[in-house]
């Protein structure tokens, strides 16, 4: 039952590689997921039928399928389709895609509680359609679903330790690498642990700051 | 193996091997038992841990409101996988004791369960009105009685939604076991595809299999949160 850390300053440098692929894969899904998910909750608010259904099968699928498999997904079938890839691509990809479903709902809640009295007042002033949903309409339900979405964040950061089953050497692939060589795999995971349980806390302290600063009530 | 060594390259028929057959479906049927056995007693454990933790997080007592903490925390700002990894492959090396792979895959599901459900728990109790305490303690309930037939009654209401929507995402997590050796359906998914070279069409059936699974209680829990919700 003894804890021997005595791997750590050698591999050292080789956990920090992991940390700056999970770095580039977390922020990339999370500025596309936040992209994908902004559309698909636009096209959930729109006239159009078609859209609205085309987004509705999307967030269901995406939701009520693991994450596991549409990485697999992606991973076996884009080489079959004649795409080669890499795996960071292919990970970045299916996370994503993933993270635009909870992303997309947030956002919708945040639309649909901005009051009918906000669009009015817009148009009333002389805005068009679109220039209401870019000034006015976005930013507020933005605002008001920022915690969810920073939930969503933290989420996409924990899942995105999945894709090392697609050999990306992400932070828990290193760990993987590391316990075959080292065999101390308590001490390794344990680590593991803890870097991500800090990863998260900086996330929500940082959320938490910029959270007092664009905070509205309705 | 026999069949590659006795067999000339002519007459063996790759086609045989590629080919879906009705022992597949077999296998499907095992693997969906084996997905919804995990998912179903880690949900159950996980669901009573849970509320013993949350209502343990609503109490006065300092020690017991943030003791709760030292497991919740970990458990949920850490990915499952990780945990998957540390209970199975770094806990025997620890202790020199080989864990099952089932009761170490359960256990590690239903305490992260345990750590989600603590905190929705938490939050719903919190959420009723301080007025309903003291009503109900006026009325002259023991504070027992008082959680059991007034709080709880309210709390499960704005409970159970939330609940569903964290079994449904349980059910998608379960999906991880599959990385320690448990065949479950994406372990079955990942072993056809290869067979079968049809990456597509197997990944689609068994997400299809999963999201019949899973959609119904999305609806349940869709349709719940209109007909239950209180104005508190």
């Amino acid at each position: 039952m003894i804890l021997n850390f005595n791997f750590l300053p050698k591999y050292v440098g080789m956990i920090l590689q992991g940390c700056e692929v999970t770095l580039i894969l977390v922020v990339s899904c999370l500025v596309l997921g936040f992209g994908l998910g902004l559309v698909f909750a636009l096209f959930r608010q729109s006239n159009s039928k078609f859209l609205r259904g085309f987004s509705s099968v999307w967030v269901n699928v995406l939701r009520n399928t693991p994450f596991l498999l549409q990485l697999f997904f992606f991973f076996y079938g884009l080489p079959q389709l004649g795409i080669s890839t890499t795996p960071l691509v292919t990970s970045i990809i299916a996370l994503s895609i993933n993270s635009s479903a909870p992303n997309c709902e947030v956002i919708r809640s945040g639309l649909m509680s901005v009051k009918k009295g906000y669009y009015e007042c817009a148009y009333s002033l002389g805005y068009s359609k679109f220039q209401t949903f870019v000034y006015f309409i976005i930013p507020i339900s933005l605002r008001l679903s920022f915690k969810s979405l920073v939930n969503n964040f933290v989420n996409l950061a924990l899942t995105s330790s999945v894709c090392y089953s697609t050999t990306l050497m992400e932070i828990t692939g290193v760990a993987k690498t590391v316990v075959g060589r080292v065999s101390r795999p308590f001490e390794v995971y344990l680590l593991i642990l803890i870097l991500y349980c800090v990863f998260t806390y900086v996330i929500s302290f940082i959320s938490k700051a910029i959270d007092r600063k664009i905070h509205i009530v309705l | 193996m026999c069949l590659f060594l006795t067999e000339t390259a002519d007459s063996f028929n790759m086609d045989a091997y590629t080919q879906l057959t009705p022992n597949d479906l077999l296998q499907l049927l095992q693997s969906v038992w084996v997905t919804l056995y995990v998912t179903v007693i880690a949900l159950a454990i996980g669901t009573i841990l849970g509320i013993l933790l949350g209502i343990s997080r609503c109490s006065k007592n300092k020690i017991l409101k943030y003791a709760p903490l030292i497991i919740i925390e970990p458990l949920r700002n850490s990915p499952l996988i990780v945990q998957l990894f540390l209970v199975y492959f770094g806990v025997p090396v620890l202790t020199g004791q080989v864990l099952p792979l089932y009761p170490a895959a359960i256990g590690t599901l239903a305490l992260n369960t345990a750590a989600f459900m603590a905190v929705q728990v938490q939050t719903s109790i919190l959420s009723i009105p301080r007025g309903q305490w003291e009503a109900s303690l006026a009325l002259g309930h023991s504070y027992a009685s008082t959680y059991i037939n007034v709080i709880a009654q309210q709390a499960i209401r704005i409970l159970l939604p939330q609940a569903i929507t964290l079994y449904i995402s349980q059910l998608m997590c379960s999906s991880l076991v599959s990385l320690l050796g448990v065949m479950d359906l994406s372990r079955l998914a990942k072993f056809t595809a290869t067979r079968t070279m049809q990456p597509f069409l197997i990944y689609g059936i068994i997400s299809a299999v999963y999201f019949a699974l899973a959609y119904p209680f999305t609806k349940l829990a869709k349709s719940l949160e209109k007909r239950i919700s209180i104005n508190l």
